[in-house]
Order: structure tokens, then sequence, then C-alpha cells
């Protein structure tokens, strides 16, 4: 399933939204209908209630589909799960609505919107599994390239990872086979992991590495989301007035564990959403700079949505870049607008005309699979800046030309990742990696940038047609 | 799923980073008594006597006494299952909360798994700093919440501080949380289990999450709203989803625009449905009645929250 917009499968198919209630429940009931009668789970991801007016998939609407097997829903930011009656009473969840992470619907009765570990745990245990745990295989990997080389991806990162035993292993394996078609640049995610053990890691890492595998950043992750209210505001808040956001790091933390990578001269991308985030994550690199001088660190901010223009010029004096979340204008910017920030923060978010203009070098991303990977759209919303609705986001301050917004997708999110040298234009001496395109992104009306169709890629000089299904 | 014998008690340790949660996890292991599992966030602190470790694997420590400590990982779900499925079952879990997170949060595990039952949320508080940190324009609300449903609060390195700063602190925590039972410790002197007190449920048990005797007066605000319109359904949605999160409740009849009869509305913790309504009447406009939280906003800016969902023209 696809929730609201359209997406392309890996292999290609064009998998058309579907943008409401009535729909999703029907785009579910062929899905069923297609599977074996043996009371099996279905499960389906993308679902936002942001995206169809707030309404919430309710356990009677996902009864239409099944009352004989579990039907699961996992939401497009894949923390909270919409389940059918069957799947609340397997949990024995049906009653417990005192419990924070279940929700009540109007008949007391929990309404089959899921969230939180308890919930999930009971889930889990009453389906037998986590469907969303397991290692991955060489298939999955191959899809992955598969859904790069669709949407004329040549490099690729993979921003979070724990890098088990099995998944190095994987990676190392397929990244060296001539199928598998694009450079692949994971983060090591520090939450699990102590500085000295993930510094230690990438040491041994390293030996893993190949033309199409390259490993050394770290991943840090500050605060939660601004649509999901976890992320942490400065002064005034959410507009909505719910309260600031959760610390996935505790901000008299943070300054220890940067400057520990910092001094072992490790990459560091670290994820913040809300202002409040940005601010302690630049205190940090600040406190570090000063411990420790390290020339072109390049440490980067992941989506700094709320950054202001002060905080940008604190970037360019610190070297740190930004890799901004343009997707978000498109698919939350109408929720920003109201509910979040208000008019006056929602206009500047993922301030890509500030950046260019303090001369912070910065990307521009989807956060695949949060929302769907396809750097041409992710250009069109930072050159456009428009909402799913049809609202403009701060177009006059803050759009890209189409120019610069490639260059942010190829070059600029070269720079991020310190492959600037290896990728992100064509030169001699770099490979030979770039996106056929079936027009020209230049010529074009910069509205219809994101309708470019893709022929394929090349990559190190082998040209790969993208599938269609 | 197989209904367990005998429930397993839970205890969630809670505090900031520094608070002596380790310390007291520590301590925890060492003494044995009941078979133990132990969860914790990361194994870099605890520190055990080398002669008391039976294996190590990386991810568990088994002890000669029978616990076991589990290093929670990245998966808390996945380990926490491991647990719960150990034949023979564990005596007794004991779960660490991590340092910015709310204990209450892994406590409510306890409140809906059949196999297990709360038996206490101990919250450590560092009497050196704690009221810093609940004044801490930052972190103030995480410390805070950390609080709200501790059963037993450990004021710790009482050791490091003079008899002022301990009374500041102690009169702090008690201020915000008034019934709570405060036992003042000192590192390398934390009390085992036993000695916090009879292992009595939990005083938040699953059906009354708020403790008793509180003065509701001075916990909730009301506010009403009347006005002689009707909304548009659209943007009645839209203003619904921007009531802030501390309208606890929202109830009353309303009209639409263009529509005969009048209706009910009824929201509770932002779920809210719409019904018709028994009485018939329909000249009587928008009548709604709101509870909240002691910092709901001001009644004028709710009253323009749901002004916007007015419908332009007003029906006759």
């Amino acid at each position: 399933m696809s929730a609201r917009f359209d997406r392309r499968s890996p292999e290609g198919k064009l998998v058309a939204g579907v943008p409401t209630i009535d729909a999703i429940v029907e785009r579910l009931q062929q899905a069923e209908r297609e599977m074996p009668d043996d009371g099996s789970p279905l499960y389906a991801w993308g679902f936002d209630p942001l995206h169809i007016g707030g309404k919430m998939l309710s356990r009677h609407d996902l009864d239409r589909v099944s009352t004989k097997r579990p039907v699961l829903v996992v939401h497009a930011s894949f923390h909270i799960n919409n389940v059918n009656t069957p799947t609340l009473e397997l949990a024995e969840l049906l009653r417990a609505t005192d419990i924070s992470g279940v929700v009540a619907g109007p008949d007391g009765l929990a309404s089959g919107e899921l969230q939180g570990i308890p919930a999930r745990l009971r889930l889990f245990r009453a389906l037998g599994h986590n469907p969303m745990a397991g290692g991955i295989g060489d298939a999955d990997v191959l899809r992955f390239a598969s859904s790069a080389c669709v949407q004329g991806v040549t490099t690729i990162t993979d921003l979070h990872n724990d890098l088990t035993d099995p998944t190095i292993e994987v990676y190392r394996r397929i990244t060296a086979t001539d199928e598998f078609g694009v450079r692949l640049v994971p983060a090591l995610a520090a939450v699990s992991h102590t500085p000295e053990q993930a510094i230690a890691k990438l040491e041994t890492l390293r030996a893993h590495g190949n033309d199409k595998l390259h490993y050394g950043i770290v991943k840090l992750v500050v605060d939660g989301s601004i649509q999901g209210f976890t992320a942490r505001l400065r002064w005034p808040g959410y507009h909505n007035g719910t309260p600031n956001g959760l610390w996935y790091i505790a901000p008299e933390e943070l300054p220890r564990t940067v400057e520990a990578y910092h001094r072992a001269g490790v990459q560091l991308h670290i994820h913040t959403n809300g202002d409040e985030a940005t601010q302690f994550a630049l205190d940090a690199i600040e406190a570090a700079q000063i411990a420790v001088p390290r020339p072109d660190h390049r440490h980067t901010l992941q989506h700094c949505q709320m950054a202001d223009a002060a905080q940008f010029r604190r970037m360019k004096n610190l070297g740190v870049c930004a890799n901004l979340f343009a997707n978000h204008i498109y698919y939350w910017g109408d929720a920003h607008y109201e509910l979040t920030m208000g008019p006056e923060r929602a206009a500047r978010i993922d301030a890509t005309g500030t950046a260019t203009r303090i001369g912070v070098p910065f990307a521009i991303h989807s956060d695949a699979p949060v929302t769907p990977l396809a750097p041409l759209f992710t250009a069109w919303c930072a050159v456009n800046r428009v909402t799913s609705s049809g609202r403009v986001l701060g177009r006059d301050t803050e759009a890209l030309s189409v120019e610069q917004a490639l260059a942010a997708v190829t070059i600029g999110a070269a720079y991020t990742l310190k492959m600037d040298h290896l990728v992100g234009s064509i030169e001699t001496g770099k490979f030979a990696d770039f996106v056929v395109l079936e027009e020209d992104p230049l010529t074009i009306q910069p509205a219809r940038l994101k309708d470019v169709a893709i022929w394929g890629t090349v990559v190190g000089g082998i040209p790969r047609e993208a599938p269609r299904a | 799923m197989k209904a367990a014998s005998a429930t397993i008690p839970v205890t969630v340790i809670g505090g900031f980073l520094g608070a002596g949660k380790t310390t007291f996890v520590n301590r925890l292991l060492a003494s044995g008594g009941s078979r133990s599992a132990v969860l914790v966030n990361d194994f870099g602190e605890i520190n055990i006597d080398a002669g008391l470790i039976a294996g190590h694997d990386g991810a568990t420590m088994t002890l000669t006494n029978g616990c076991i400590c589990c290093s929670i990982g990245t998966s808390f779900v996945d380990t926490l299952s491991r647990v719960l499925d150990a034949q023979p079952p564990f005596e007794r879990i004991v779960i660490e909360a991590s340092g910015v997170g709310d204990p209450w949060k892994i406590a409510e595990i306890a409140l809906i798994e059949p196999m297990l039952r709360l038996e206490r949320v101990i919250v450590l508080a560092d009497a050196s700093r704690i009221v810093a940190l609940l004044n801490d324009p930052q972190v103030g609300d995480t410390v805070r919440a950390q609080f709200a449903r501790a059963d037993v609060v450990l004021l710790n390195k009482c050791d490091l501080v003079d008899p002022a700063r301990f009374f500041d602190a102690e009169s702090k925590l008690l201020g915000i949380f008034p019934l709570k039972k405060i036992i003042k410790t000192v590192r390398g002197e934390m009390p085992a289990l036993s000695e916090l007190g009879d292992a009595t449920p939990s005083l938040f048990v699953a059906d009354s999450p708020e403790p008793k005797a509180i003065d509701h007066a001075e916990q909730f605000r009301s506010w009403s709203y009347r006005r002689a319109g009707a909304f548009d359904r659209r943007a009645l949605t839209i203003a619904l989803a921007a009531l802030p999160p501390q309208l606890l409740r929202l109830k009353g009849s309303c009209r639409f625009a263009g529509e005969g009869g009048s209706a009910v509305l009824q929201l509770v913790d932002k779920v809210w449905s719409l019904s018709a309504s028994e009485s018939g009447s329909t000249d009587c406009g928008i009548e709604l009645v709101g509870v909240g939280t002691a910092d709901l906003p001001p009644a004028s800016l709710l009253d323009a929250l749901l002004d916007r969902a007015l419908a332009t023209e007003a029906v006759s």
C-alpha cells in the first residue's frame, strides 16, 4: 500500500495513492483476496492520517478487510500501528485503553491505533514475532539497489544502521558483485554503541569497504520528529500548544559524545529536527572544535528543519553542513503551517535559500522510506516549495533555482559525505556515475521537474536500464 | 498464548543520568536472593565481582547466583520477549529505564502483559543536582515526568551535600509531588529491594491511573464555547485537530451549515465523534463545554481556534 501518494516499487511499478479511508480499505481487500486462507497476518505500510485530513483508520475499517486474520497497518513514520478487532483480541488489548499507547475509540474500547513499547510488545507476542525485526538478506539489499536505479540514484546512504555482524557480511558480499549497481554509504547508529565501541568497530569495518561500500560515518539522534510533536523546539514551541518534545540524547551528554567522535576523526551526522536540538548540537560541535580543533570535519546536521538564519551563520562559522528535508514541505507543510510551527516558521522550514545565501554546504533529502526515494521530486520540492494542498511556503526567500537544486542532490550530497572527490560531478578522475534522463531538466518548466522520466543509471561506467513493471 | 501460572513481579528503575541507577543495579545483582533478570541500557558501567560471573556472551551476563543481566541493545521489545520466554520463568524482572526516558512508559508493560505484574517504580535523584535539574529549561520537563508516577524516590548521594542543600532537594521534590515516599540514600549503601517496604502492588494500577486525594479544582480547568452560528464540517475537522492536548474532553451540541437538526460532539484525548442529537432541538446554535489540565491555554485562544471552523454564512 502507498497511502495518500503514489510510490514506485523497486521493480519500477507505479503504485497509485489511496486518498480516502474507503480507498485504503479497498486496496487492502484486494491484497487480502490474494492471500492463502490460512489466517496468516496481512501487513501494510505507509499510512499517515495527516495526509488524509486527520482521519484515522479504525479497527472497524480494518474489520472490513478481514475478521479472520490479523490486519496490521504500519504508519509511514513506523511509530504507530493500526490493527483490526481480531488482532486486539489476540493481544488482549481491546479493553486496555488506560495504557497510554492504546488509543480509545468513541465506544470506549480500543480504536485499533497502537503505539509505544507496551502495546508493541503485546502485539508482537500475540502475532508470534516482530514483523519489523529480523536481519536483512541478499535479496533485500538488491531490491534497495534496484529502487535506486529506478529513481536515478547512483550513491545512496543508509543513515541509521546498527551494523550487526550478519548485516556487515551481507553488505560485504553483495556490494562486491556486479549485480549491485549503486554505491552504499551506511552510517553506524551511535545509540547501540558507546563511542569507544563505535570507533573500534569503524576501524575494523574499513577492511570491509570497496568501491561500492563506504563505511566511516556515525549517526547521532538528538530529538524526535516535528509532525510527531517529539522534536525539541525553542520558544515559542509548538504552534498548537503541545508540550515540548523528547531528548533522545541528554543535552549534557551530547558534548561528551560529540567530542569523543570528533577527537577520533569520525564524521558525525546528527539528527536534529527542532531548533532547540539544532542549538545543542551546534554548542556541542563548537565545544569539540575548541577542545580539539579539526579542519574540514564536515559534521552534518540531518533534517535541521527549523534552523533560523543565526543558526545557519553558526553552522557556516563552525564548518558544519546541513542535509535539509525538502520533501517535508510537500508532505507535511500544511500540518506545519496549521499545527506544529504556524505560518512564519513554516515559511522558512528547510531553509535552502538561507543556507545558500550564508554559504552553508548542504544537500536535500527524502528520508526514504519516510517519504519516497526520488531525488528529482526532492529537487522539485526545494524549487517550488508547495504543499500537498497547494499552499506555497516561503518561495520568495527560500526556493532554489533548478540548477541549485540539482547541485544539492549531486555534488552537495557528495560533499556532506566527504565523497566529493569520488562522486557528485562528472569529472576526470572520479567514478563514471550518472543518471540518464529522458528530458533536459534545465529546459523544462520548473513545475515539471518531478515528472522528468528516468531511463536508468550508469555506475562505474556500467549502464543499467531501470526496470519497468 | 499460554496463561502463566504465577505472574512475575516487575520493578522499574528510573532517574536522570548520574542519579545512581547503575550503582543500584550493581547492588541488586550482587545481593542475589531471587532468580532475577535485570535489563540494563549499557554493560559499560556494570561492575560485578568477576567471581560472580558465570558467563558473558556480549548481550547477556549470567551470574552464579541465578540472576542474569541483559543489555537492552536496540530492541527493547525483542530483549524483553526473550526474557519472558525463558524456562523456567524468572522470579523477578528489574528494568533500568534510560536516563532521558520515562520509567512509567516501561512500567505500563507490566500492566498489560498477563505474565507480569507491576511491583514498583523506583526513581533515583542525585541530591546534589536535582533542584538544578528540575529547574533546567531544557531537561526540567523530562526530569519532572520521570517522578510523576514513582512509588518510591531514592534521594541519593546525600553524603555529598550539606543539610541545607539536602533540605532544598527534599522540599523541592515534596513541593511538586506531595504524596511521594522519599528515602534518603548514600552511594555504596543502597537499600535492597526487600528493604523498600512490602512488595505491595503499585499505587497506580491499570484502572485508576491517577493517585487519589487530589484537589481537582487545582488540577483541572473548564472552558465553555457558545456561538449562534453553525460549523463548516471540513473546517471543524481541522480546528479540532488544532486544539491543544491540555484539553482532555469537549462535549456538547452543535449545528452544521446547510444541514438541519443538531449534532452531539464528543472529544476525548483528541479522538472525537459526532452523533445525531436525541433532543431534536434546532435553535440552540453551538454549545460546548470542555475540561482541561491546569495549564489549559486561555479561553480566548481556544475560542479563536473553534471560531475558524464557523461557517461564513450564518444559518437562518
